[in-house]
């Protein structure tokens, strides 16, 4: 082959600036980019693999979480009534109506959210409320709400997530931990919960035995110049003797556990997992869970984290997952890990409690693995794949990128964990609509089949610009699309009423 | 020469660093049916996707979109470079190596 001048030119710019693309480049996440409503609906502007076709179901929705079908096959979409950048509304459980609009069925007070997931059974909605603490609320049909669970160590930076109903006629559910990664710190203060409740921390499920490891901060609780000393799994400010027994206890920061349908103390399933943001259970019977993986930001940032897609044998013996100390299997003290402009991660666990499993697949960091699904028809297609979506980067907040990542649907093939993309804008790059100056997808998060299995739902948060003051969500911005077959969907456009 | 060389260094400098759709969901996946390929493809889902999806910029550049030889590509992953680890013969033999890099040459969107 002649090497020409572009090839050496390439090379040397290849050599030269591989190095230098991440330190030397602004961020360019997917919501660093400018709004102005209204937000446009155009489903030419999405691409999906040749043979489906999208369309938009429902416009108008306010921070939406979950999509749900009830017994009769009706469709319901759970409004949080909070969104990241502090914004509360009123969390809701609205009804699609076949002859347009929607119904109230249910609604939270304001201040009380978000509600972050919900599942149907024999009658009745099971919706997890992150508030602080968590709950787990049975919601009638009629709208009367009742509580099944609390005392989730919720409201932090994640929250109580993903009810699903076992087989075992368990319902399933998830805490995300409190911090990023053990250690509370300036990043939480910013996030605007540490001035309101400066004693929460992460509780561990088990035992666990912490290094040494104190973290200096600026303390912006005592004002301008103040320090902090914090030791992982304690408050704000509070450091810790060496070698120290922190407690465990159910419920707890970073699990996935599950309680009896009519209420009840909750039971460990599995620990170590970061932000589990929503869980379903495979064809083959095992519990699946998404995982968002480590920030850079904080008192203990972690590089180069993958949000994750987990296999959770609900059988056998209780198993940890990593956090706060391996990521996707690795340990963060690895390679990879340490942030370009600060120290490699060390571990905060004097032991471990196992070798953490590896997991199903691994996306993209920053991605935010949120709702999943799995093609269980044949005339949907792809059958026994999971469709994932991803709500994307929040960058800068949780680290730099250098593009977009995240803001599609994905399917997964469960036995090799490799991924194609699904459903996504048309363009050069994989950006939300309003990054691209188009009319397609915002921030997917939530896909469920409808109870046929014909046609995925796929829930749009709506636009989220963010900067380095946080994100900036737009109430009334969400979308319900869906996608199916060509033929086989419909393609009504209905439109929420204000 | 050396003004063309230079020009094509402050191409490479943007190019490199920029991102690069591999063609979309309508676009055929990547065939890949030998068990070297199948081996190829999961070192990249395993050790190379989460930082450069699918071959486009994410948290790292975009990998699909460069005209490089294949030993430059090897000598990257081998020895890594800025943000990027380096992969040892311990974590990643000669004939792994070889099957991740033909595996990224197919991501490749077309120069």
């Amino acid at each position: 082959m002649a090497v020409s001048a572009r090839h050496v030119g390439f090379a040397l710019g290849w050599v030269a600036l591989m190095s230098g693309c991440f330190t030397v480049l602004p961020s360019q996440g997917g919501g660093q980019t400018e709004f102005r409503p209204p937000r446009k609906i155009d489903v030419a502007d999405i691409a999906v693999p040749g043979g489906y076709e999208v369309a938009a179901v429902t416009i108008g929705l306010t921070y939406p979480t979950a999509v749900v079908f009830d017994d009769a096959g009706r469709t319901y979409v759970l409004e949080a009534g909070y969104a990241y950048g502090e914004v509360f509304t009123q969390p809701r459980l609205l009804r699609l109506e076949s002859s347009g609009g929607t119904t109230v069925v249910a609604t939270g007070e304001k201040g009380t959210g978000p509600w972050t997931g919900a599942a149907f059974h024999e009658g009745n909605f099971y919706v997890t409320d992150g508030g602080n603490p968590g709950r787990i609320l049975r919601i009638a049909k009629s709208g009367r709400i009742d509580v099944v669970a609390s005392g989730m160590p919720s409201r932090g930076d994640h929250h109580t997530n993903a009810p699903v109903v076992g087989p075992d006629g368990m319902l399933y559910f998830t805490q995300g931990t409190i911090t990023n990664s053990g250690v509370v710190g300036t990043d939480n203060y910013d996030f605007g919960w540490l001035e309101r409740h400066p004693a929460l921390h992460d509780v561990p499920c088990r035992d666990i035995r912490v290094t040494t490891a104190i973290f200096e901060s600026d303390n912006p609780l005592s004002g301008e110049g103040a320090r902090a000393f914090t030791a992982p799994f304690m408050p704000f400010g509070v450091s810790a003797p060496a070698d120290h027994v922190v407690r465990g206890s159910v419920p707890c920061s970073g699990a996935v556990m599950r309680v009896r349908l009519e209420g009840g103390k909750p039971e460990l399933v599995a620990w170590g997992l970061r932000n589990p943001f929503s869980m379903r259970f495979g064809p083959d019977g095992k519990l699946y869970v998404s995982e968002n993986g480590f920030d850079v930001r904080g008192s203990r940032p972690v590089f180069g984290a993958s949000d994750n897609l987990w296999s959770v044998d609900v059988h056998g013996p209780v198993r940890w997952f990593g956090w706060p100390d391996f990521s996707g299997g690795l340990p963060v003290t690895g390679p990879g890990f340490k942030p370009p402009r600060g120290p490699r991660p060390a571990f905060i666990l004097a032991e471990h409690p196992e070798q953490p499993p590896l997991p199903v697949a691994q996306f993209g960091v920053h991605s935010s693995v949120t709702g999943f699904d799995f093609s269980t028809s044949d005339a949907f297609g792809l059958k026994g794949e999971a469709f994932v979506a991803l709500f994307g980067d929040m960058a800068p907040d949780v680290g730099k990128v250098i593009a977009p990542v995240g803001f599609r649907v994905m399917r997964v093939d469960l036995k090799t964990g490799h991924l194609e993309e699904f459903m996504t804008n048309k363009g050069d790059k994989t950006a939300p609509a309003s990054y691209l100056g188009r009319a397609g997808i915002e921030r997917p998060i939530d896909v469920k089949f409808d109870p046929r299995g014909e046609t995925l739902y796929v829930l749009d948060f709506g636009v989220m610009p963010v900067d380095g003051e946080g994100p900036h969500p737009y109430p009334k911005t969400g979308v319900l699309w869906k996608v199916g077959k060509k033929g086989a969907a419909s393609l009504a456009h209905e439109e929420v009423q204000p | 020469m050396k003004r063309l060389l230079l020009a094509a260094a402050l191409a490479a400098l943007v190019a490199s660093c920029s991102s690069a759709r591999r063609g979309g969901p309508a676009a055929p996946d990547v065939e890949v049916d030998t068990r070297k390929e199948l081996l190829g493809r999961r070192l990249f889902d395993e050790n190379c996707h989460r930082c450069h999806p699918g071959g486009e910029a994410g948290l790292a550049p975009a990998i699909n979109n460069k005209p490089l030889p294949a030993e430059l590509i090897r000598r990257q992953i081998r020895h890594g470079h800025g943000a990027m680890p380096g992969f040892t013969v311990e974590q990643m033999s000669e004939k792994e190596l070889d099957a991740l890099v033909e595996y990224v040459f197919t991501l490749r969107r077309g120069d």
